[in-house]
């Protein structure tokens, strides 16, 4: 429209100069111009317009006017040069337009490849990748909705504007290509473009640059992946001289008694017999413990141990432990405080009874003779907490974290008894339950603490349908 | 005892083998012995064995499906002896028909006990179920549903004289909560554990001189209960 009322115009002010100007001259100056529409407006209008003027010039300016026959020959020579000259500069002019649109598009293109990497560069987490390849593609594409799913691996996929969905099946599809296979997928939704080539050139550069992104960062993952199963390794290894440590110490005793038993060594009446006897024994289920210990130890470590809840009152695990360890418990004083009249604990019996009978053996290893042993517990809020408190010496406050790691002892380890397992143990079953553990002194000695939740998957504990019937 | 017991050892290692054979041979028991699932389920069916001692981790079959082979036909005493330590395990083994279940390493004297235990429960079993239960001071009339400690009289509820009869009847053997719950309170409450535990506390009082320290209403940890009548 405006290349035709810019001709407009000029047809009027050349029509009103026609008796001045030359037929010839007129045409030459109707090819300003068609350079100035081609160059502004396109090869296509260019075109249009020159065949207009070709058709006004005839009209208006060569003789007889306002009719489109041409009496003189050198008219039509005119006119048909003027043709053939219009039409030649808006290729030529719109050629290089169209070279020079070329170029600009090619340098944004770059420069929002290079925004892309740039702002990829460095990210190691997949969803924030994920989630700037599909800003950019939003901020470039210009488009209405910008869907990215990534299908391998995990999936999860993200949206841009995060307040619309889109109703329609989207306009482009663009996979996430990588060398090892399809990542996932670009969705643009983007209703009046078709898509130029330059456009689905840049959606699927931006996509093998984000999926090069993402496997990068999946590289990246299995490298630090591999870095703690050697850190793994590495403590296993250590646990491994620490636990042959244990393991022997038992087993020269039994070696030691055996063989001398067996070598005639000591005769059949005497004590000592009867004594290394008993140290075969006592050293054998040593060694069960520990390897019961280590069992459980690798099952709290894998998250293997599950407790196997139930409602249970908590004084009847403490009645058995004691009941099991009345022999062990002869050279102490106990006293128990662990009201019947307590909530049901959800616990699992085997495991907490353990708990108590870790913790009082440590008690017993420390406490000097005939010294009081206090069990209690109490409820507070919608937990238990139960104390077994003792009159042993008091740890300094450096070790009351660490002892309950594996194999720490604040003492020289043949001193004590013992498969250095049983706090950590504890430990594991304890927050295995949701409570929490810890030690600490207390004026005459030293304690124990932890909490056991009395809530079971939200639910309280249960009241009793109470038995009325008599008999 | 004139005829001596036969017992049937099913177990793959042979040196647990052979020490069981020697120590039960000298304490005047008939030991026979197999070392794989199918041909302890043969021995058993050919020798009828007064007690079969059965490792869970066998060769060709797993111990407890034996066990479950084994009750189709057989109500021979079965004591499990095995490594598996874990509650579940010996859950599975006592629902699926053993008798009792001891974990290995374990002492002699302790194998020996419980041989005893399973061999004289079942002599009362054969001759026609005994009607009146001893354990200590205290006395169990099936009859008569009447429990006496000394000559006074124990009273029970009705529920606390089903759960001990339950018990009782089934002495030194261990009965499982899930077998409980479901003989005393029925199937839809067998996942009360609750309810056994206060009424156990309940019978504990009324029975046991000690509560605390029962000698006749045993706890088995994470498995079930225990009537033990030689308290």
């Amino acid at each position: 429209m405006l290349a035709i009322g810019l001709i407009a115009l000029i047809t009027a002010i050349f029509l009103s100069l026609r008796e001045l100007l030359d037929t010839t001259l007129i045409g030459l100056l109707y090819l300003i111009p068609i350079g100035l529409i081609t160059a502004f407006l396109g090869l296509g209008p260019g075109i249009t317009c020159a065949v207009i003027t070709f058709l006004t010039l005839n009209y208006f300016f060569i003789p007889p006017y306002y009719t489109l026959a041409v009496h003189r020959p050198s008219d039509v020579v005119i006119l048909v040069v003027f043709l053939v000259v219009a039409v030649v500069i808006s290729q030529l002019v719109g050629r290089l337009q169209s070279g020079l649109l070329a170029a600009n598009a090619r340098e944004r293109e770059a420069t929002q490849l290079y925004e892309l990497s740039i702002a990829l560069t460095g990210l190691h987490n997949e969803h924030a990748i994920a989630q700037i390849l599909a800003k950019q593609v939003y901020a470039v594409s210009q488009g209405e909705y910008v869907e990215l799913n990534i299908t391998d691996g995990k999936p999860f996929s993200f949206h841009l504007p995060e307040t619309k969905t889109p109703t329609r099946v989207p306009e482009f599809r663009v996979p996430i290509q990588t060398t090892r296979g399809v990542l996932g997928k670009i969705l643009l939704w983007k209703a009046n473009m078709a898509g130029s080539p330059g456009e689905m050139r840049l959606l699927e550069t931006f996509a093998s640059q984000g999926g090069l992104a993402l496997e990068r960062a999946r590289l990246a993952q299995a490298e630090s992946r591999a870095l703690i199963l050697e850190e793994s390794d590495n403590l296993k290894s250590i646990l491994l001289s620490s636990v042959s440590h244990e393991l022997r110490t038992p087993l020269s005793t039994i070696k030691a008694a055996a063989s001398s038993l067996r070598g005639n060594e000591v005769s059949w009446d005497s004590p000592a017999r009867a004594e290394l006897i008993a140290a075969i024994d006592d050293e054998a289920d040593h060694l069960n413990m520990l390897v019961g210990n280590l069992l459980d130890m690798s099952r709290i470590e894998s998250g293997a141990l599950k407790p196997k809840r139930e409602w249970n009152i908590l004084s009847e695990i403490v009645g058995s432990v004691l009941g099991r360890m009345r022999h062990s418990t002869e050279e102490h004083k106990l006293e128990i405080d662990v009201p019947e009249s307590l909530p049901f604990v959800p616990v699992d019996y085997v495991q907490i009874e353990q708990v108590f009978t870790n913790l009082v053996s440590n008690s017993l290893k420390y406490a000097p003779q005939n010294s009081v042993i206090h069990i209690q517990a109490n409820f507070e809020g919608d937990a238990i907490h139960v104390q077994v408190s003792n009159q042993g010496p008091q740890v300094p406050p450096e070790h009351l974290e660490r002892i309950f790691d594996k194999f720490y002892r604040i003492t020289a380890a043949d001193r004590v008894t013992g498969t250095g397992l049983g706090l950590s143990i504890c430990k594991g079953i304890i927050e295995a339950h949701g409570g929490r553990i810890w030690a600490e002194n207390v004026p005459d000695g030293f304690a124990f603490n932890f909490t056991l939740p009395l809530t079971w998957d939200g639910a309280l504990p249960p009241q009793l349908p109470m038995d009325t019937e008599t008999e | 005892m004139t005829n001596e017991p036969n017992i049937l050892v099913i177990d793959d290692e042979p040196k647990i083998q052979r020490a069981i054979r020697t120590i039960l041979t000298e304490k005047g028991f008939k030991v026979t012995t197999a070392s794989n699932g199918e041909e302890g389920l043969t021995l058993a069916a050919v020798n009828e064995p007064d007690i079969i001692i059965l490792d869970l981790g066998l060769p060709d079959m797993d111990g407890v499906e034996v066990c479950a082979r084994l009750r189709e036909w057989s109500q021979c005493p079965i004591i499990i002896l095995s490594v598996r330590d874990s509650e579940h395990d010996k859950v599975a083994a006592l629902d699926k028909g053993a008798d009792d279940y001891l974990t290995k390493p374990f002492g002699i004297e302790e194998l020996l006990a419980r041989v005893r235990v399973t061999l004289r429960h079942s002599a009362g079993r054969k001759d026609t179920q005994s009607k009146l239960i001893k354990a200590g001071a205290i006395t169990i009339d099936l009859v008569w549903h009447k429990v006496n400690r000394g000559e006074e009289e124990i009273k029970l509820t009705g529920t606390e004289y089903k759960l001990l009869g339950y018990l009782a009847t089934n002495h030194g053997r261990v009965l499982t909560h899930q077998s409980i719950l479901t003989h005393v309170w029925g199937s839809a409450d067998a996942d009360h554990t609750e309810y056994l535990r206060v009424y156990m506390r309940q019978l504990r009082k009324k029975l046991e001189a000690d509560p605390e320290r029962p000698q006749y209403l045993l706890t088995e940890p994470g498995i079930g209960y225990r009537f033990n009548s030689d308290g």
